[in-house]
């Protein structure tokens, strides 16, 4: 490709990418040091390092951007990123030659959907794994948690995303121009809180653990689940996810998915300004805790009246199920893949839901139902009368028509997407004879473009995404890549118009 | 007193028409012919220049000058000329006129640098405001920016009975009011708390825009009351009229011809529903009802256009309809069309300029009743007896406070409220009294 045709500054985002890239090799270390710990071999982790590593610095000496990177370079920068972290998280899987997670496809399978925090795993067995590999699967989420908030904070809006823009003035600070040092400036403030909240996190965990409330959440099982709560991930270290621990570890747990569901801007406000008041005007916050207490409420009633689990606690069960399928962290305590039919459907109705914006939650998000369901409304009001003029208000601001025309069409965009990646799951699995409901297809579709994690039927919270086939797979795996990035950056990316100026 | 008056425009002309005879009067534009115009009709000086020049004021001699009203068509002009006499001549009052309301929140901030600021589209918002609020009202006006107002209601054998007949003291009366005089056989008396209402009394009530409301419904309990005006352009005037209502808990209905405007109508006055169309489409007025309003007020920027739509609104059968005249020909031309209330706001701000050039520390006279009585609004100065009373310690000396403006706020002082140097007073009194209420004062 000759550089003067194109209108985008490859060459510089490359740079960036090699860049971010790089400074990710290093968190390879973590790993094998747990290794040493548990006299595991640690090579993997310091090959994948080293590899990915030295060909970042090599990427970042042989493309020197002489252009400010901007706006047009940031749909590259954020697409590319995601990809490449995920050849990153991919290689140790490969390289330590695992039975369950050593095949290529499945390996990128997997660390994709540990940078783009979704959860879902082809894992079946969890005692199988060495455990530095399962504690690099649980940082993969946590580290994909920091970049998703910068993600959502700092670049998506200037990129207008779905009506990102809204939420522009939402991150205190100084307005920085470039691209480069906003992304910085953001991921130091708000990495801090993240980080704080992991430690919260930890620390109450660990507390549980120490004081016998729960005698199976020990240090290792405590940091795990806290690397994986924030980023609203939800891989486990057990086959049957939460069940494994105590009901108080479970409501921490609930507890913490609320924070992580919830705009990072506000919960800085509220933490670090002392400002809480600022959650409770926030319309988009209000709506968030009024859907998971809504979630919660129909599920307490399914179980309760179904008696799908016998007597054994369906309040604690309803909630935890809403919460951590809205807020698409994937955590469970009993198995959800076969509920009665309304049970199901709310799940997966939560699944399209979200967190808040600025929350490291996938999916549509509570902020863009909002403006549809206004959107909405006033279009019956409209078709009554054409002539009024109603302004949509997002608390006090009103939003722009451009802002809620993004956000319709995110919607569209999203639930075509959707239908594109079920249909696809659904004919792959009557090519390869793959047993696939219906209802399974749109889950998988709909949790994985979600970033949920578990699905239903066997990619249920107990079961795998290993019986899907390598095609399946693949298609899975995009559907998490589109839904972390939300669709459009990578759309963008095939108009002519991004690449060219005439 | 020697006045001058910057511009020679209707607003100006009108001002000038009022003030001749007992006053000195300078009258500056840039247009001589506007100028030759006036001096053949009245006696003053002309000065042919700019009246926001300091040569120009300086020359003419602003130091000698008591009062200086800058009435042109244009804000900045204006509020420059004022600056300006304040820098050359600190002791001369200056009186503003404004068309943008905006500048008349800066200057109750303390702002800008300028004695009295006169809004052409808030006061005739307001005098259209009070119009639609209290429909019972033989007479209504305004004081304080509109937070004050002093209604005169007629008590019918109709009116509320559990205010019929009983003293005021035990009746079940709007808060924030108070009934400032009881006409009677054409004698008017202040009631005290024990004096009771009975039907045939007229009665001068002072209160807030709520409680002006609720005198008129306890009044005349069976008129309807306004909860659906529809205002046909939304330009300054307009939107002027529409958040005063809006403030009244009237339903507003607002059509406008730009979409622009409208956008930005319809996100600054959340409650008002808001329409981009001209008012013109008759299929347009069927489709919303517009005729089924209670009241129509017609304030688009041109008369013509306010004349079609007013009468188009009439054939569809609107009730009630309020125009803003601009031009004062027009104004038989609109009644002709069956227009019932017209407002011109050029003559209400000269009137409004008027006053200004009687007491200074007077910010508002109305004359009710003819001229028998008079509705005064008065700073209070520092010296004056009644500072420091409680307002149940005052005498009554054929005067009655109805309300004190404080830091901006109206305020309807309760009994043992104290009355501070500084505080504005509406106060009501009978005419003769005037000299001795502004003396006490």
């Amino acid at each position: 490709v000759r550089r003067t045709f194109l209108a985008v500054d490859v060459l510089g985002a490359l740079n960036l990418i090699a860049t971010l890239t790089g400074y990710l090799s290093v968190s390879t270390l973590i790993p094998a040091a747990v290794a040493i710990g548990y006299d595991e071999p640690l090579w993997p982790y310091l090959a994948a390092g080293a590899i990915v590593g030295g060909l970042a610095f090599l990427g970042a000496r042989l493309t020197r951007g002489d252009r400010r990177l901007g706006a047009r370079e940031g749909f590259l920068v954020v697409s590319g990123t995601w990809l490449c972290a995920a050849v990153l998280g991919a290689l140790p899987y490969v390289l330590s030659g695992d039975p369950q997670l050593g095949r290529p496809i499945d390996a990128y399978f997997e660390a994709m959907s540990g940078f783009t925090t979704t959860g879902a795993s082809v894992v079946v067995d969890y005692d199988e794994l060495p455990r530095s590999l399962l504690l690099w699967r649980q940082l993969t989420q946590w580290l994909g948690g920091i970049g998703i908030v910068v993600l959502a904070l700092a670049v998506l809006p200037r990129l207008r995303v779905g009506g990102r823009q809204i939420l522009e003035h939402e991150m205190p600070g100084p307005e920085i121009e470039s691209l480069r040092t906003r992304i910085g400036d953001t991921a130091r403030r708000v990495s801090v809180l993240y980080l704080a909240l992991s430690v919260a996190l930890v620390t109450i965990l660990l507390g549980l653990g120490f004081t016998g409330v729960d005698e199976r959440m020990g240090v290792y099982n405590s940091f795990a689940h806290a690397m994986t709560t924030l980023p609203t991930g939800g891989f486990g270290t057990e086959g049957t996810s939460l069940a494994a621990f105590a009901p108080a570890t479970q409501w921490v747990i609930v507890l913490f998915m609320a924070f992580a569901g919830a705009n990072f801007a506000l919960l800085y406000r509220a933490f670090v300004r002392r400002d809480p008041g600022a959650a409770v005007r926030d319309a988009e916050f209000r709506l968030y805790v009024t859907l998971l207490g809504l979630g919660s409420l129909v599920l307490l009633f399914v179980l309760a009246v179904e008696d799908v689990h016998g007597s054994d606690s369906p309040l604690r069960h309803g909630v935890f199920q809403a919460v951590s399928v809205m807020t698409t962290t994937g955590f469970a305590t009993v198995d959800f893949s076969d509920w009665p039919i309304l049970g199901a459907m709310t799940l997966i109705g939560l699944m399209f839901v979200g967190g808040s914006a600025g929350s490291t939650s996938g999916s549509v998000k509570v902020v863009r139902h909002l403006l549809l369901g206004k959107i909405l409304r006033r279009e019956v009001d409209q078709t009554m009368h054409p002539e009024v003029v109603a302004p949509i208000r997002l608390g006090r601001t009103v939003v722009d028509e451009r802002t809620l025309r993004a956000v319709s069409s995110f919607i569209l965009l999203y639930i075509g997407i959707f239908i594109v990646g079920a249909v696809l799951l659904a004919a792959d699995s009557q090519r390869t004879g793959t047993e696939l409901l219906v209802r399974d297809a749109i889950a998988a579709s709909a949790t994985t473009l979600g970033n949920g994690g578990p699905g239903m039927g066997f990619a249920g919270p107990y079961g795998s995404f290993e019986p899907f086939s390598d095609f399946s797979t693949i298609v899975l795996t995009g559907l998490m890549w589109l839904g972390r990035l939300e669709v459009l950056p990578i759309v963008v990316l095939l108009s002519r118009h991004y690449w060219r100026n005439a | 007193v020697k006045i001058f008056v910057v511009g020679a425009g209707q607003v100006g002309a009108t001002v000038v028409e009022a003030l001749h005879d007992e006053h000195e009067l300078t009258v500056f534009d840039l247009d001589g012919e506007r100028l030759e115009a006036l001096t053949q009709r009245f006696d003053v000086h002309t000065y042919e220049g700019n009246g926001a020049s300091r040569r120009v004021l300086s020359e003419a001699g602003v130091t000698a000058a008591g009062l200086l009203i800058a009435c042109t068509s244009r804000d900045e002009t204006n509020i420059v000329a004022a600056m300006i006499s304040k820098a050359i001549s600190a002791r001369t009052t200056t009186v503003v006129r404004t068309t943008n309301p905006e500048y008349l929140e800066v200057w109750r901030e303390g702002q800008l640098d300028v004695d009295f600021i006169v809004s052409s589209e808030v006061e005739t918002a307001q005098a259209i405001a009070t119009t639609i609020g209290v429909p019972a009202a033989r007479q209504t006006d305004t004081f304080a920016e509109g937070q004050v107002q002093m209604v005169e209601l007629d008590v019918a054998e109709k009116s509320d009975p559990a205010i019929l007949g009983r003293p005021l003291r035990e009746a079940p009366l709007p808060p924030d009011s108070r009934v400032a005089a009881v006409i009677r056989n054409n004698e008017a008396t202040i009631p005290r708390g024990g004096e009771e209402i009975r039907p045939g009394d007229r009665i001068v009530v002072i209160g807030s825009p709520q409680a002006a409301k609720a005198w008129g419904e306890l009044i005349a309990p069976g008129t309807e009351p306004v909860r659906d005006v529809v205002v046909f352009g939304a330009g300054r005037a307009g939107s002027a009229v529409a958040r005063l209502l809006l403030e009244q808990g009237i339903g507003v209905r607002l059509i406008e011809a730009s979409l622009e405007r409208a956008r930005l109508i319809a996100a600054e006055l959340p409650e008002a529903r808001v329409y981009n169309a001209t008012g013109f489409d008759p299929d347009f007025l069927e489709r919303e009802r517009i005729a089924d309003a209670q009241v129509a007020v017609f304030a688009m920027r041109d008369d013509l256009k306010n004349h079609f739509a007013a009468a188009l609104a009439k054939v569809h059968g609107a009730r009630f309809t309020i125009a803003i005249v601009r031009d004062a020909p027009s104004q038989e031309v609109f009644e002709y069309a069956g227009v019932d209330v017209t407002v011109n706001p050029r003559q209400i701000t000269a009137e409004e300029i008027v006053r200004f050039a009687h007491d200074p520390r007077t910010q508002q006279v109305v004359m009710l009743e003819g001229d028998r009585f008079e509705v005064l609004d008065i700073t209070t100065k520092r010296q004056s007896e009644y500072v420091g009373l409680a307002f149940k310690d005052m005498p009554i000396r054929g005067a009655v406070i109805g309300a004190i403006v404080r830091d901006g706020r109206a305020v309807f002082p309760r009994s043992d409220e104290v009355l501070r140097p500084g505080d504005r007073v509406i106060v009501f009194t009978a005419s003769e009294r005037v000299g001795d209420v502004e003396r006490a004062l």
